[in-house]
């Protein structure tokens, strides 16, 4: 009993830091209709500039200053935020600002790894560092002021909107925007005010969190799951339960650390079943979505700016033929580490394409494709490991089990759309990334798990197969080739399913699933078949990567990698197969990233923060991606072409004026 | 004559509004019905109901067959084919795929023989449909491109294209001016006279009169009066329901007079 109360208290730390970046969500959606995934990146900005500026690493100052600087800096960040992403997104698709603070969330993760390394820092705590008794167990007193602090923000936030003016204003504006323009309030403003709110609450957080967490680039950022799944139950409205909610996970968090400790509880080669508050995370969001009702509060907005268009290939077999020639002459003329660099594009590419399915064809935004490709490339481990069953059946059991994985996310997808989805799936990677893959029985622990060559009638198909290229080094052009051939048919396979009838069907559905059933088709199995075909891409990009590196080992399917390959897909051009290209050319160690490495000594973060830069100027400027761009300038010259000779309509039509009477009267 | 579609006790509520009242509708095979009534008397939800896109009590049979516990895609094959009052289109699809992923069903072979192959472009019906709408010049260009009259015509043609056993249009003629609404009306009816049955929804009493073989009225979600043109425009519960502008209408009509030429562009 005593333990257990001991432990409780305990969380309560934790539970302050997740109810503090839960109630900077909240605000957020209601000022501004974002889900803000950077939240706790915020957090994480603040807590660099703290600690930076006390501990002598850019200045040494006092507690005081150093914490006035930190809000200025804080308060700064949020002004930023607001007026180069969110602000231009506005009146944009909802799908379209989450992937915009996906981007925020990149750039602050990527400057303090350039900043200040990937180690984590020693912040001080500004909390007294007492302890307390109560009922005989001894608590630090920090635990205390930590939850004080939340809920006293809390209570002010909750006072800010019921009583003032602004907080009036700022929810009638969520409730319909229109009438709060009639009523000549300003929707920037009162948007700019609940960001930088937001971005003071999660920053004070970050400052606070010293005595709970480390400082580094990743823990702090992905608070912002628990934080989420308090948020939804809080409906993204009410500060009050959000904040209840965060510090309750925060205390059943720090209770299964407790149990974890009992003989009863399962374990893992003899160390606690590992990942079962991020599964606890997960499971809470799923109930949110699907008891609280599936839908988020939708927030009455004057403009719904559609995805990005997706053009049909004109062509398939030329390109790909000259694709496949130059890439396999590249493979063995190159030298051995642009060689690997050209293998990970490719790899990269197949990652991609499983986007272009999922959310370019049909609309959905899916977290989780990473971790299916972990799946795949765990199952191939442990195919051999545990069963001796390798190559060729191996890796089509890997894809197999994605697809199973898959199709059960598209089941959850029948229920929960667009946003939510993407808020279900970021739970889910999480999840399978700490529950699945850092367990060592079925995953690979800290160490990663051995895959074997992949080998044919026993011919070496794999990276250290006998024919080595012209240079004679590792990895072997052979792996290289069989890459290539797998990744130019998906290409193929993905650019003719866009011709065919069933992509003309899953962009119906993407344009409007109501307007679908009534030209009978059903929409829940197109989406099953679009999640279980992407699923089926991504489990082979994991086996691929299986491959390509000999191990399996949960860091590379990790959450942040997942969020980061969305960002290099968006940035590419999520609609079209060129985009996936795109994408893998610049996504982490690729060819461009290592080129730049190589001739200019730009490091891999670098790349980070400026995907993370064209990913929000992408959704600014050239929602298609820049595959998307090049295609339409393409266009605008043949349309400029065919001017001269237009194809009008018949005249008798072509007079038509256009009707503005409404269509409901 | 045997009935295509046939509702008994169609109800719908929304909490405490009765949108749609136990309606009895009948429609024969072959036959143009009018649905009207005034703003709000639920008949898109009449629709929406018939074709599955609300939940509703009651009876739904199509050919005789109970259809009510069908989802609305099912319908959709069945035979159900419907517009919508704001257009509704695949906006990301060119004007003819609009049509084209309507009417086409391929089974899993097809869409796999696809891949290899030359996808399929077009149909003998979406190209009758584009035809018989007017829009075979714009079959390449994307909805968006087109005026809302237009629009809505597409959406007329999708529904077509699906060949359905029973068309149900809900005001296909908004957007379009005197003329062109006209054009539509004789185009629908030698679709009829073709064979289609069809339900039509439209505030324009002048098309809905001249077209129709048989009118429902609605009001508050009930059947206030059904039967021929002549009958129902003469109905005093009709009249009392169009009380205004439409009523004046329907009177001109009485008279003989044709009401559209009074009231210009107005639907
Ligand atoms: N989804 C809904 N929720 C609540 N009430 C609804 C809903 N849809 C329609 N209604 C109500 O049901 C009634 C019938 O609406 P409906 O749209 O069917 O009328 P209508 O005859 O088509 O009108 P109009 O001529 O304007 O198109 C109206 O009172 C309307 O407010
Ligand atoms: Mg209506």
């Amino acid at each position: 009993m005593r333990e257990i109360l001991l432990f409780a208290l305990l969380g309560l730390g934790s539970g302050a830091l997740i109810a503090g970046i839960a109630v900077a969500i909240v605000l957020m959606y209601r000022g501004s209709g974002i889900i803000n995934l950077a939240t706790g990146g915020i957090s994480m900005l603040s807590g660099y500039c703290f600690w930076s500026l006390r501990e002598g690493e850019i200045a040494s100052m006092g507690t005081v200053p150093a914490l006035l600087v930190t809000l200025v800096f804080t308060l700064l960040v949020g002004v930023a935020m607001e007026l180069v992403a969110f602000r231009p997104l506005r009146n944009a698709a909802p799908l379209a600002k989450l992937v915009a603070s996906l981007g925020v969330l990149l750039i602050a993760q990527a400057s303090m790894l350039l900043a200040f390394g990937s180690t984590q820092k020693p912040q001080p705590s500004i909390l007294p560092s007492d302890v307390v008794t109560i009922f005989d167990v001894n608590v630090p007193v920090d635990r205390f002021i930590l939850v004080g602090i939340i809920i006293a923000i809390t209570i002010g936030l909750v006072a800010l909107y019921r009583y003032t003016r602004f907080g009036l204003a700022t929810r009638a504006a969520s409730e319909n925007e229109v009438s709060a323009l009639l009523a000549g309030l300003s929707a920037n403003q009162l948007s700019m005010v609940n960001t930088v709110l937001a971005a003071l609450v999660a920053g004070s957080i970050g400052v606070l969190a010293a005595s709970v967490t480390q400082l580094d680039t990743v823990s702090l950022p992905l608070q912002v799951v628990p934080a989420l799944a308090a948020a939804l139950l809080a409906r993204l409205t009410s500060f009050a339960i959000a904040c209840a909610a965060g510090i309750g996970i925060g205390i059943i968090n720090s209770l299964i650390d407790y149990l974890s400790t009992q003989s009863w509880w399962p374990t893992d080669h003899g160390v606690p079943m590992p990942g079962t508050k991020e599964l606890l995370a997960f499971l809470i969001i799923v109930a949110a979505m699907f008891l609280r009702g599936a839908r988020l509060p939708s927030r009455g907005e004057l403009v719904e700016q559609r995805l990005p268009e997706v053009p049909k290939a004109t062509k398939i077999l030329q390109p790909a033929i000259i694709l496949t020639i130059v890439c396999a002459v590249a493979l063995v003329v190159l030298p051995y580490d642009f060689r690997q660099a050209l293998i990970n594009s490719m790899i990269g590419t197949v990652m991609a394409l499983s986007l272009v399915v999922i959310t370019g064809f049909v609309g959905q935004i899916s977290v989780v494709q990473l971790a299916l490709a972990g799946v795949a490339g765990f199952t191939v481990s442990h195919m051999a490991v545990d069963f001796g069953i390798e190559f060729p059946l191996a890796p089509i059991i890997g894809a197999a089990v994605a697809v199973l994985f898959g199709a059960a996310i598209g089941v959850s997808a029948l229920r929960v759309r667009g946003v939510s989805l993407a808020v279900v799936t970021l739970g889910a990677a999480v999840a399978i990334s700490n529950f699945g893959f850092v367990n060592r029985t079925w995953g690979g622990g800290d160490t990663g798990s051995p895959v074997p060559q992949p080998e044919i009638f026993g011919i070496d198909l794999g990276t250290e197969a006998g024919f080595r290229g012209i240079d004679g080094n590792l990895p072997s052009p052979v792996f290289g080739w069989m890459v290539l051939v797998v990744t130019v048919l998906l290409c193929m396979f993905v650019a003719s399913l866009r011709r065919g009838s069933f992509g003309q069907r899953m962009l119906a559905v993407r344009s409007n699933e109501r307007a679908s059933a009534a030209a009978a088709i059903d929409v829940r199995h197109v989406k099953l078949v679009a999640f279980s075909v992407s699923a089926f891409i991504a489990g082979v990009a994991g086996t691929l990567y299986a491959y390509n590196f000999g191990s399996v080992s949960a860091d590379r399917f990790g959450p942040v990698t997942a969020l980061a390959l969305i960002a290099f897909a968006y940035a590419g051009g999520i609609t079209l197969v060129s985009g996936a290209i795109f994408a893998g050319l610049i996504s982490t160690q690729a060819l461009l990233p290592h080129m730049l490495d190589k001739w200019l000594g730009i490091e891999g973060n670098w790349f980070l923060l400026f995907g993370g830069v064209i990913l929000i100027f992408t959704l600014l400027q050239h929602p298609e991606g820049v595959a998307g761009a090049f295609y339409k300038s393409r266009e605008q010259r043949r349309a400029r072409r065919a001017a001269a000779a237009p194809p009008a309509p018949p005249a008798a039509s072509s007079g038509r004026p256009v009707a503005t009477v409404g269509v409901d009267s | 004559m045997s009935a295509v579609l046939e509702t008994s006790k169609l109800s719908v509520r929304f909490g405490g509004v009765h949108a749609v009242n136990e309606v009895d509708l009948r429609v024969e095979e072959g036959q143009l019905v009018g649905l009207i009534g005034p703003n709000g008397a639920g008949k898109t939800t009449c629709i929406d109901a018939i074709t599955g896109f609300v939940r509703s009590t009651g009876e739904v049979r199509l050919d005789g067959e109970d259809v009510t516990r069908l989802s609305a895609h099912q319908r959709a094959r069945r035979g159900l084919g419907r517009t919508w009052q704001a257009s509704e289109l695949f906006d990301d699809l060119t004007v003819r795929e609009n049509l084209l992923v309507a009417a086409r069903r391929p089974s899993l072979w097809g869409v796999a023989k696809e891949l290899f192959g030359a996808p399929v472009t077009k149909t003998e019906a979406t190209e009758r449909a584009l035809e018989l709408v007017d829009l075979a010049w714009a079959g390449d260009m994307r909805p968006t491109d087109l005026s809302q009259g237009q629009r809505k015509l597409v959406g007329v043609a999708r529904a077509i294209a699906m060949q359905p056993r029973l068309l149900l249009l809900d005001e296909p003629a908004a957007g379009l001016d005197t003329h062109e609404s006209e054009d539509l009306g004789r185009r629908l009816r030698s679709l009829v006279d073709g064979g289609q049955s069809m339900l039509l929804i439209d505030h324009d009493m002048g098309l809905v009169m001249s077209i129709c073989d048989h009118i429902y009225v609605l009001e508050f979600g009930k059947l206030i009066a059904h039967g021929p043109p002549d009958v129902v425009r003469r109905d005093p519960k009709v009249i009392k329901a169009y009380l205004g502008s439409a009523a004046a209408e329907l009177a001109d009509e009485v008279d003989g007079e044709p009401a559209r030429a009074a009231d210009g562009g107005e639907r």
